[in-house]
Order: structure tokens, then sequence, then C-alpha cells
């Protein structure tokens, strides 16, 4: 029987080769690519750190971004899993004690993986394989810690140079800053506890840079704010910048800038004059109708939908000549980007200017006519828009809408599988247009025959 | 004008060369008429690299003391000899402002007699009929130390100082308060004028005047080149002369915010914010500047922050509309931002759609703080250079 040495090196038989635990599990005999060794205390006890955390805890907690495959010696191969509280059998194999005794119970009389058997039932605790496990897992663990706090230090420590910086410098601290959040979404906490949002929306003022500005509008649009925080930040200084930066900024800076101004309407002590701004409206406009950047459309249309909720913007949104610039648009939009732009042209409708101008662009009736029945959302928006408009003008509009097929389209809306109330509105519609025709003229222009009226 | 240097130097050629055999009449010709082309191929190149920013706006909305900061943060400054020259036009301002401060007492001691607020004491009665007659000439003495002694005398009276509160119903300057405190300074023999003495310096700005510099950080390194041009500000025939600065690369509009209470100087009865609202709107119709951007800087900040404690917004017929907020800083915010709005909306409501698309950018200046406009004057560049950048599809 050999000597029993804490560090000692075991000859293993037929093999000549001398191995220690320590080896053994750095060069990765074990598995574990990484590397290191187990951790070893200053009198030489292996594992003894490792012990003081729970082995199941760290087992759960190791998530698979570790990059890395359990060793297979340490999977319990009736569940698969990772043994916590390794037993051996006669038969020399080891399994969770847990599944082997629930293996016995059930009646079977072998080992599972040999199929030999069992002439003693007795399980053994296999304390070395056990330790194996917990050097393993602890190991791993503490890396991930220490990594993880090495990215919440580095964190920290771009805020604090970012305080410090001036001019080019503090562009390339922001430029770092949101590199860092980008990777690792983890720093948020350590961003906004080391002063870093306070810091980042003291820098947006009448004096800032475009350049500074862009990074900032950047970063925070990628962190999730708090109330105070998003409070401190709508001032109307800050708001007229992003205002200006939606207008000079790359597509990138202009779709965070709406993705900003969107994060600051969600809030209760949001005030709509913050975005009754004829340049922010322009540049919404000019983006929405930027042909060669479609994210930058719907991100456009999503703010401008926003912002077309607030009554007392929606006049201005009509004077800087959203609707005919809107309603051109509609035939080249994309599927999803008809539904926001629906909706913008029917909260306008709401508004006597909006009316005007709706009626006064000669494409709007034959568009709304040809985009009813493409969706739900679409349908509804179309018909109150259609409404507003025929009901400020019935003879002139009811005839161009019936003339554009009106008529069989809202048939198929009445007879569709759409809400009831949506359908009940599309009927009054229908009837406010066959007014001024006799019925049968009225049917021959809505091309419909006797059965179907 | 090229055509018609290329005439006077073929009838030169037939002229002066009637000795010589007809080709080498010709080369020598063909030389010149080259060499004169290469040279204004040269300029028109050069010129193209040079931006230029035209200065417009009212009357004292601070033209000229940007011109003077653009002078003295991007060029040598002002030397010796040109400071000196500034003395006796910072004298003459001090005369011309205590004159229009004891005439404007007479005048609202006169329009409201049962009040004695505005009636200057016995002892400074003289001193002041002096001071009037002096400002009233051409040529103003130097400013002695006696004489400073009794304007400020004067000045602290108490009915000057009521006078003074009410200032925008006359056309009291706005840097009064800065020559009064520096009297005795300005009022030594060997006065020379610092810096700041020769920002707040008002002339009249007559004709055009223009200055040539090259902007701070990446734009000087590219060789971009600033041309600024300031012209007088008065209602005068604009009209004839404003086309020949078209395709300017950026006007620069200065609107003074705190004048909303005062009148013009060349018309009594005309509010100046208005009459800056209808210039602005001018500027904007003119098809000369179809191209150029705009920046429009709200000027005299300071002024205004402290005005509108004071005196409500409305007072001007164009912000009738306005509902102060509160007090304090965030009345101050909520002001600014609805004078820019007003701002904002009338140059959208100017400008045709096709025009959209130039670059229009507000600023909050106050013109006097050089650190201020050094920091703007960084923005317009930014802005300018963005825009470059822009037009030529390279963001």
């Amino acid at each position: 029987m050999p000597q029993y040495r804490q560090q000692g090196q075991w000859r293993l038989e037929g093999r000549g080769q001398v191995i220690d635990l320590q080896t053994a599990v750095k060069d990765g005999i074990l598995g574990g690519r990484s590397g290191g060794g187990l951790l070893a205390e200053k009198d030489g006890t292996l594992v003894t750190a490792a012990e003081k955390f729970d082995l199941k805890k760290m087992v759960d907690e190791l998530d698979s971004a570790v990059g890395e495959d359990v060793p297979s010696v340490f999977i319990c191969p009736i569940s698969l899993e990772p043994m916590v509280d390794p037993v051996t059998l006669c038969t020399g194999q080891t399994y969770e004690r847990a599944h082997i005794l629930k293996w016995i119970s059930l009646g079977h009389l072998n080992c599972p993986t040999t199929m030999q058997e069992l002439w003693d039932d007795d399980v053994t605790p296999n304390h070395t394989l056990r330790q194996l496990i917990l050097a393993w897992f602890s190991q791993r663990h503490l890396l991930s810690k220490k990594r993880s706090e090495d990215v919440q230090g580095r964190a920290a420590g771009l805020v604090q140079s970012l305080k410090k910086a001036k001019g080019q410098g503090r562009v390339q601290a922001l430029k770092d800053l949101l590199k860092l959040i980008l990777d690792q979404p983890s720093v948020e906490k350590t961003v906004a506890d080391s002063g870093g949002v306070t810091h980042l929306s003291s820098l947006l003022g009448p004096f800032t840079s475009h350049a500074v500005g862009s990074e900032v509008i950047a970063i925070l649009v990628n962190l999730r704010l708090g109330t105070d925080a998003k409070t401190n930040l709508m001032q109307p200084a800050k708001i007229s910048l992003v205002g200006d930066m939606l207008n000079e900024g790359t597509i990138d800076t202009k779709i965070n800038c709406t993705k900003f101004i969107e994060m600051l309407m969600g809030e209760k002590s949001f005030r709509s004059e913050f975005v009754s701004s004829p340049s922010l409206l322009v540049a919404l406009l000019r983006l929405v109708k930027d042909e060669r950047h479609p994210n930058g459309i719907a991100a456009g249309l999503s703010l401008l939908k926003s912002v077309s909720f607030h009554e007392h913007v929606r006049s201005l949104i009509v004077s800087i000549g959203a609707v005919p610039q809107l309603v051109e648009r509609l035939p080249n939009l994309l599927p999803d980007c008809l539904e926001p732009a629906l909706h913008i042209l029917d909260n306008l409708s709401a508004t006597a200017e909006g009316q005007m101008a709706l009626k006064n662009c000669p494409q709007t009736i034959p568009i709304a006519v040809k985009l009813l029945m493409t969706s739900e959302a679409c349908t509804r928006h179309g018909v109150s828009i259609l409404w507003n408009i025929i009901n400020l003008a019935p003879d002139v509009c009811a005839s161009l809408a019936i003339e554009a097929g009106l008529g069989a389209k809202l048939l198929f809306v009445i007879q569709s599988g759409y809400d009831a109330e949506l359908k009940q509105r599309a009927a009054y519609l229908l009837k406010l247009c066959s007014l001024n025709y006799t019925t049968t003229l009225f049917m021959s222009k809505c091309k419909l025959t006797r059965t179907i009226q | 004008m090229r055509s018609m240097l290329s005439l006077s130097i073929v009838s030169m050629g037939s002229f002066c060369s009637r000795q010589q055999p007809l080709n080498e009449v010709d080369a020598e010709e063909n030389i010149q008429a080259a060499e004169i082309d290469r040279r204004i191929a040269q300029e028109t190149k050069a010129e193209q690299h040079i931006h230029k920013l035209l200065l417009l706006g009212a009357g004292e909305s601070g033209k000229s003391t940007i011109f003077k900061q653009i002078r003295l943060l991007f060029q040598t400054g002002f030397d010796e000899v040109e400071l000196k020259s500034y003395a006796s036009v910072i004298h003459a301002n001090v005369y011309q402002t205590i004159k229009i401060l004891y005439d404007g007492a007479k005048e609202l001691a006169q329009n409201d007699p049962s009040s004695s607020k505005y009636v200057v004491c016995t002892e400074n009665k003289d001193i002041g009929e002096k001071l009037s007659e002096i400002g009233s000439k051409m040529d103003y003495p130097y400013l002695t130390k006696e004489i400073a002694k009794e304007i400020t005398t004067l000045w602290n009276d108490p009915a000057i100082q009521e006078t003074y509160s009410h200032g925008n119903k006359l056309q009291v300057p706005d840097c009064a308060q800065y020559f009064m405190e520096n009297l005795e300074r300005f009022s030594e023999a060997t006065y020379v004028p610092t810096k700041e003495d020769v920002l707040h310096a008002r002339v009249r700005t007559t004709g055009v005047v223009e200055i040539q510099f090259s902007p701070v950080g990446e734009s000087r390194k590219s060789g971009e080149v600033y041309r600024l041009y300031d012209v007088g500000g008065q209602r005068n025939e604009r009209r004839k002369w404003i086309h020949l600065f078209e395709g300017v690369t950026s006007v620069i509009f200065c609107a003074a915010i705190s004048e909303y209470d005062q009148l013009l100087f060349e018309d009594e009865t005309k509010n100046r914010m208005m009459e800056t609202k209808e210039l602005f709107e001018w500027v904007l119709k003119q098809s000369c500047f179809e191209k150029s951007s705009f920046m429009l800087f709200l000027n005299k900040f300071d002024i205004f922050e402290k005005k509108i404690q004071k005196v409500p917004l409305n007072v001007c017929e164009w912000f009738k509309d306005y509902q102060p907020v509160g007090s304090g800083r965030q009345e101050v915010e909520h002001a600014y931002e609805f004078v820019k709005k007003k701002y904002e909306e009338l140059y959208f409501q100017n400008s045709k759609p096709d025009r959209v698309d130039r670059a229009f950018k507000i600023y909050r200046t106050t013109v006097l703080d050089q650190k201020l406009i050094k920091k703007t004057f960084k923005l317009v560049d930014e802005t300018l250079r963005r825009r470059n950048l822009i037009e030529a599809g390279l963001l």
C-alpha cells in the first residue's frame, strides 16, 4: 500500500508517469482549458478555501458562459448533471447519491452503467471526487467573480477619468465608456452608483459640442435611467441640444436622439412644450423621409406618433407641412411603418388644421382608400381619417372617395372579422358617402350587385 | 470683368506692337492672357476655401462687438496705437451717456409733474446743464479728473439713478453703468483703454468692415479660413446692397433679446424687438441667402436675465401670449425658451419648403464675454464643418 502523502506524487501503474493532484487539474487532465491550479493554502492543504463555498450553489450559478465543459468524470451517468454528493458502488462506478439510491429503491439490482449484478448494495461516499469537483467549481466561480469585479472596476475607473477629462480626451473617454457598456451590460449599476449618470447629464447644455453630445446620448439610451435622472434631463436647454443633434447628426445619432426623447416622454413630469419645437419636428420629418435608412424612418415615425398624441403640438406638426409629406410617403413605406404613419395622420385629423391639410392634399383620399384592409389597425385609422375629411366637405370628398373605390372597400370591412366598433364606423361612413347618390347610382359606383347590398 | 480685361490686352497689344511682326505679337498676347487666366483661376480657387460670414442685425444688437471679439480671439488683437485711439471714443461715450441721462431726467420730470423723483437736486443742476451743453457739441474735451468727479456726483444723484432704471424709454446705452463705474480710470492722464473697455466702446458702424481669420482646432490644420463682414445696422437702404453678399456661407443674425422693452434710435415709436423681427423676416426672404446657413445669435443674455425679473415679456407685442412660470433661474430659462421658440417659428414660417434643409441654429450669447464667444464660435465652426461633410456626402 503506498504511503499516504498529502501533496504526494503517485505512481500510476503501467504508465510510469508521475502526477500530482495540482498538475492534474492544471494541465487539463481533468478538463479545464483555462487551467490554473487548485487553490492551495499556505500550509499546503488543498481546496480548503473552496470548502467555504456551497458546491450546490456554485454548480447552479455557474453559467454556460464559462465556455468550457464540465469534465466528464464529474458527471453523474444517471442525471447527466455534475455530482454534488458522489457515491461509489461495489462495481467501482460513481453516481449522485440521490439518483442511485432511487435506482436501487425502484428494485434494480444491477449497476446502471456496467449492468453487473450488485453483490453489495452499500454506497460509499467518494470524498476524493467530491473534493475535485468542489475545487474545479470554486476556481471557476472565483475567476468569474474576479473578472466581473474587474469589469466593474474598469467601469468605475472610466467614470472617474471622464469626470476629469476635457476636450478631445473627454470625447475619447465617452467612446470608451460606451464600448464598455455595450460589451458588458452589467456595469450599468456601477456607472450609476459612481455618479456617472449625473455627470453625463451635466455635460449636456447650450455649449455642448456635437461630438460630446452625440456620445453622451448614445450612452444614456443604453442605460436604464431612474425617475430622478430622467427628471434632471428634462430641461429645455438639454432637449434643445438633442433637437439640434437630431438635425445635424449621423443616422445613428438621430436614432439615439429619438429613443432618448421617447424615453423622457414616458415620464409623468414630461410637458408637451418640450417637443413643441419647430426645428425638432422638422428634423423628425426629415428623418422619416430619408429613404436611405429604413430604421431611421421607423424610429422617426415612432417618436412622431408619440408626439402627435399631445394635442397642443398637433397644430405645430401640421404647420410645418407634415401632412402632405407623410401622405406622399405612405405608398413607399414598409408594412410595419404604415401603422404608425396612419396613426399620426389619424391624430392630426382630429384638429381643424389637420383636416384642412388632409383635404387639400389630393393624394390623401386615394391612398387612404387603397390602404384599407391591409391590416386591422391600418383600416381603423384609414376609416377615421376618411371620416374626418369627408365630414368636412361631404359633397366634394365623398364623390372623390367613391371614385377611388371606397364603397367596395368599406363593404369588405363590414363583412370582415374585424372589431365590431370598426365595422360600425365603416357602415356609418358608407352611409355618409351614399347620401348624395341615388341607390342605383351608388351601387353601380361601388360595383355592387343587388345581392351584396 | 474677364472679357473686359482680355479686350484691353488685345487692344493694347495691337497698339504697341505695330513695329513687331505679327506672329510675335500673338505669342506675347497669348502669354499675358494665359498668365491672367491662371491668376484668376488661382484666386477663385483660393476664394472657395474662404468661408464668408455676414453679420446682420438691427442697430446695437452686438454685431460690432462680435467683430471686435473675433479680432481679439483669432487675430493679434488690438495694438497699442489702436487701443489708444479708442480713448477719445470712450470719453465721447461717457459724455453722450450722461447727457442722455440728464436730458432724460428732465423729460421724465416734465411728463410727471406731480412726482419729484426725476428732479435733480439743485446742487447738481448746474453740473447737469454744463455736461448737457458739452455733450451736444461735435468735439468733446478730454475727460479730466474734475469733470469725472462732477459726472460721478451727477450719476449718484437719486433722480439720475431713477432715470437710469427707466432707461428703456430713452436711448440709454447698455454699457452706461460700465462707463460710470470706471470714470476714475478713464480720466487718468495716461489712460490707455483695456481690451474690455474697447469691447464696451460704442461707435456706429458705417459702411462695411471685414476681417479674415483662421478658426481654432482641427479646421486650422486643414487651412480653412473665415472672412467676417460687418455692416451697419441702422435703417437705411439695405435692399440696395444686400445682394452683394449673395452666396455667403453663413449669415450670422444678431438679435439682442434684452431689448424687448426698448425703442428704436431712429424711430422712437417703434419697439426694437419688433424691428428685429421684421428685419429677420426680410433677411429670410432674400433669395441671395437661399443656400446660406443661418446662425441666430440671441444676444445680451446677461441683460435679459436681469431684466426678465422686473419687466415681463408681454410688454412686447410679439410676446403677448407669454405665461410666466415662476421666478428665479427657472423663469429665466422658460422665458428664454419662449423667445427662442418664437424665432424658430418665424424662421420656418418664412422659409420656403425647399429651403428648410439649410442649416439653422440658435445660439445663446453674451458678446461681451470673451470665453462664451470663444465657446460659441467653436460650436459655429463645428456646425459649418459638419455641414460641409454632409454636403460632400461624407456623413
